[in-house]
């Protein structure tokens, strides 16, 4: 095993002021179980402060640090050295900000462009059915839950809808399917038909052509294809 | 320098909520209820409110379900008076606990995912220090979405806020606040994309920005807990809460700090020393693993700061190993998964096969800003500052005292945020306010100073360094000694970091020129800490002291801390409510002072 890995990042750069965007090498020793945001924060201690790059949890809860790394987008915090050096088969790592959203600076993004996608499927239940248990919990069977909890655990980390080619042409991306389908499928929620509507449009699934890249990247390894399969067959 | 800074056009709004996590949208979904086109403008520090800290909560919240034949909220309330180490107002303890069942069935009916059991209800689940009949039985009160609760009331509260109509400022931090007339009128922004500062002019203004975990060298907190609207308060001459009360998990994952569960112990996990020696037993010969988290914390502490901890050569930090491997496949497929999971994940290693490394980690930060029962932040002990609230983590009702139950901190959030959201609902018809003259002035004669100085100091290097003598001299355990050696080293930080050069000099997406921001604000907390934790002799809760071992009845009151220079300290105190037991109601007498013992 080895302690320690001599690393290259070479890091695509952008400053927002003179609107130039560059690649940068930085040559940089890590120990095998640091965390590619440990060695970025490395990096901003021992070579460079001036390099941005996004996090916020650091244990793949939140989203926020996903980039593209060598060609596949993934959450830095989740990305050990040693695993990545196997992955990827070499110790130079060409890593750049995701693609569904303008750079700000280096590898910091525009969120808020992407999540745009998810505010047009409306993220919350937009009417309510009737509960017949007035001040209470709805009743709703383990079983009935089953079908759709896996997508629920999706954190809009954007990868999917990065890796997903069709989202780059005018597809609203895979992770904004799925928040809709999960309220398709919950029994809390009667806007099943304005949902279906967005979904079926010529910004829904049949943008889809089942690649299978968003399962593929998915983090949280939800089976992201399999769910827009069920609502291309109405099969909810 | 200065001439290069200026407030864009103001903005104005009804509500500031600073603060989109779980308590800041909370209150701000209750406003929209029940005043629809309230115009709220609610700003996040990160990339998106959903990114918010409350997404990581894992475990559950507490609330007493009406049906439950065994469970009353007073078991509760006792629990968490208890848990509190004899320090929580208990005029906010019945509050929130009398509540917390609407708020479970406020976030079910509108979309939560709880886990049910086969009737389709709510499945709830036991958690350390929860009981029934004042400590006889154990309670089932947590109810949860898998193991992730946090992330459940995110999602919700955040689509709550979005139909309701709420203005995000998304990556934008606040940086002063306003008033006008002894009022809290707005606030300065600086909103990172554009790098411009705003001013924003609002009827009310509610402080929701977490905690500042940020401050210890392993936290389970998120990278922006850096205390910033706690030291904002303190700019502005109001005081802190409480802040020596600190939480620390016994088993945070080397090195990042995460989370590993209590459970890891619960279904027979042993920690074990260098010398695979299971110490436990020495500090703990019933309960062993099974003892309270500050018990455990402490002993794993010891076993490190006597030499028989372990280094890791890559995080640089010293830890015991938690020994699973003797546990059955059926333990580590159904009951761990997801914490054995994270040791695969984050240090690359089969807990099935091998021992696996943890210490103590900081985890909540039981004081804060102080408020009432209403979320209306005090300026001294029995008076208000009108205009200005906090809920959540940053606030301090206080719920926890000095000691925080597991699964009770979510509870608070949606309760207190619920509380803030009514009271703000009745001022704000009163009131509306321009900006005054100076806004800005402070924020940008600050930040000036930052991109003026000409030096080579890296403000990372420093960030560690002071994170790092935090965990070791104001951590777990406390000395006189070690505290003093604390205020001396922050005070020779601040000196150090006041000639810190920024090699980033552009205002837009600055990540630099906002970590030195941070830098000042984290020192100011770490001085507010270690000077609150010296000056209270005793121990009790999560603040042990070795020199003063015991809780003592003369420190049974609150520590205000106000700071406008830093270092300078002016400290008062304030009376614990112990409104139940005053009361003389039924079984009043639990409420005394009464020993925290389990
Ligand atoms: C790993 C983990 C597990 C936990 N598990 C549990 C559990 O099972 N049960 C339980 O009860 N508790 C748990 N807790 C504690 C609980 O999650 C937190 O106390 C709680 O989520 C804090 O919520 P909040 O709304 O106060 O703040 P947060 O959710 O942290 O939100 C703070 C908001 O303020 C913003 N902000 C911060 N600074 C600024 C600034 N300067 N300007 C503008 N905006 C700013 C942030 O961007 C964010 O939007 C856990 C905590 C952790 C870390
Ligand atoms: S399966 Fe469909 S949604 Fe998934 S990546 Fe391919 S085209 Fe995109
Ligand atoms: S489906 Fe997976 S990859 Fe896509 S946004 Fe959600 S968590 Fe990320």
């Amino acid at each position: 095993m080895k302690e320690s890995y001599s690393l290259v990042f070479n890091i695509k750069r952008y400053d927002p002021e003179t609107r130039k965007s560059w690649f940068q090498e930085y040559r940089i020793e890590a120990g095998r179980i640091l965390r590619f945001t440990d060695v970025l924060r490395k990096i901003n201690k021992e070579l460079d402060p001036t390099l941005s790059w996004n996090s916020s949890c650091e244990h793949a809860q939140c989203g926020s640090c996903s980039v593209v790394i060598n060609g596949r987008p993934m959450l830095a915090c989740e990305l050990l050295v040693e695993n990545a050096v196997e992955y990827f088969g070499t110790t130079t790592f060409r890593i750049e900000p995701i693609t569904v959203a303008p750079a700000l600076r280096d590898l910091v993004v525009d969120l808020e462009k992407a999540y745009d996608r998810v505010h047009r499927i409306r993220p919350f239940v937009i009417n309510p059915s009737r509960n017949p248990n007035q001040g209470q919990e709805y009743r709703i069977s383990p079983r009935v839950m089953e079908r759709y909890l896996e997508a629920t655990r999706c954190i809009n980390c954007f990868c999917c809808a990065t890796a997903c080619i069709s989202s780059h042409k005018g597809f609203i991306g895979p992770n904004a399917v799925i928040a809709s389908l999960v309220r398709i499928m919950d029994p809390r929620e009667d806007a099943t038909e304005e949902r279906l509507k967005l979904l079926y449009s010529n910004e829904g699934v049949y943008r889809c052509h089942t690649s299978m890249a968003c399962s593929n990247v998915c983090p949280k390894n939800i089976d992201v294809a399999h769910f827009i399969g069920m609502v291309k067959d109405g099969d909810f | 320098m200065e001439k290069m800074f200026k407030l864009s056009s103001g903005i104005q709004c009804d509500v500031l909520i600073v603060g989109a996590g779980g308590a800041g949208l909370r209150c701000a979904a209750h406003i929209l209820e029940k005043r629809p086109g309230t115009k709220i403008i609610a700003v996040t520090k990160v990339s998106h409110p959903q990114k918010s800290h409350t997404s990581t909560a894992q475990g559950g919240l507490a609330a007493v379900d009406p049906n439950d034949i065994v469970d009353k909220p007073i078991y509760h309330m006792f629990d968490t008076w208890k848990g509190s180490d004899c320090m929580a107002d208990q005029s906010v303890v019945r509050k929130i606990v009398d509540a917390a069942w609407e708020e479970i069935v406020w976030l079910e009916n509108r979309g939560m995912h709880f886990t049910r059991d086969e009737e389709g209800r709510l499945s709830k689940r036991t958690f350390g220090g929860h009981t029934v009949r004042f400590g006889e039985g154990t309670a089932f009160r947590a109810v949860f979405e898998a193991d992730r609760t946090g992330k459940g009331i995110m999602d919700n509260v955040w689509g709550e806020a979005l139909k309701g109509g709420v203005t995000f400022l998304d990556q934008t931090i606040l940086t002063e606040l306003l008033f006008k007339n002894g009022c809290c009128v707005g606030a300065v922004l600086f909103m990172e994309k554009k790098g411009e500062f705003v001013g924003v002019s609002a009827k009310a203004v509610v402080l929701a920005t977490g905690g500042c975990g940020q401050v210890f060298r392993v936290t389970t907190n998120c990278r922006q807990n850096t205390g910033d609207a706690h030291a904002v308060v303190l700019q502005a001459g109001l005081p802190l809460m409480d802040m020596e009360a600190v939480q620390f998990h016994p088993t945070g994952i080397v090195g990042p700090g995460i989370l590993a569960s209590e459970t890891l112990r619960s279904v027979g996990g042993i920690l074990r020393n260098k010398d695979l020696e299971p110490f436990m037993a020495k500090y703990a010969p019933k309960m062993k693993e099974m003892a309270p988290r500050d018990l455990v914390a402490r002993a794993i502490e010891t076993e490190i700061r006597e030499g028989r901890g372990i280094l890791n050569p890559d995080h640089n930090i010293e830890h015991v190993w938690i020994d699973l491997r003797h546990l059955s496949d059926y333990v580590h497929e159904v009951q761990i998964p997801e914490v054995s999971g994270f040791f695969k994940q984050f240090m690359n290693l089969n807990p099935r096969t091998h021992l696996c490394p943890v210490r103590p980690s900081n985890h909540y930060q039981m004081g804060g800003i102080p408020t009432n029962s209403f979320g209306e932040v005090q300026k001294s002990p029995d008076t208000i500052i009108f205009g200005l609230y906090a809920a959540g983590e940053c606030g301090c009702a206080s719920f926890h005292g000095f000691n925080r139950l597991g699964t009770n901190s979510i509870l608070e959030l949606i309760t207190m945020g619920r509380f803030v959201g009514e009271r703000v609902l009745q001022y704000m018809e009163e009131r509306a306010e321009s900006l005054p003259a100076d806004a800005g002035d402070r924020t940008f004669s600050q930040f000036a100073e930052y991109l003026e100085n000409k030096n080579e100091e890296n403000i990372e290097q420093i960030r560690e360094e002071m994170r790092r003598m935090m965990t070791e001299n104001v951590g777990v355990f406390r000395t006189e000694e070690g505290l003093n050696t604390a205020i001396r080293a922050l005070y020779a930080w601040k000196e150090r970091v006041r000639s810190a050069a920024l090699r980033c000099r552009g205002l837009q997406m600055n990540q630099e020129l906002v970590q030195r921001w941070e830098l000042d604000n984290l020192l100011s907390v770490s001085m507010v800490i270690a000077q609150g934790a010296l000056r209270r002799r005793e121990s009790r809760g999560g603040h042990a002291r070795i020199d003063f071992p015991l809780r003592r009845d003369e420190f049974n009151c609150h520590t205000l801390a106000y700071m406008t220079d830093f270092g300078k300290i002016r400290f008062a105190d304030q009376r614990v409510d112990m409104s139940i037991y005053e009361a003389k109601g039924e079984n009043f007498e639990k409420f005394g002072m009464i020993e925290r013992k389990y």
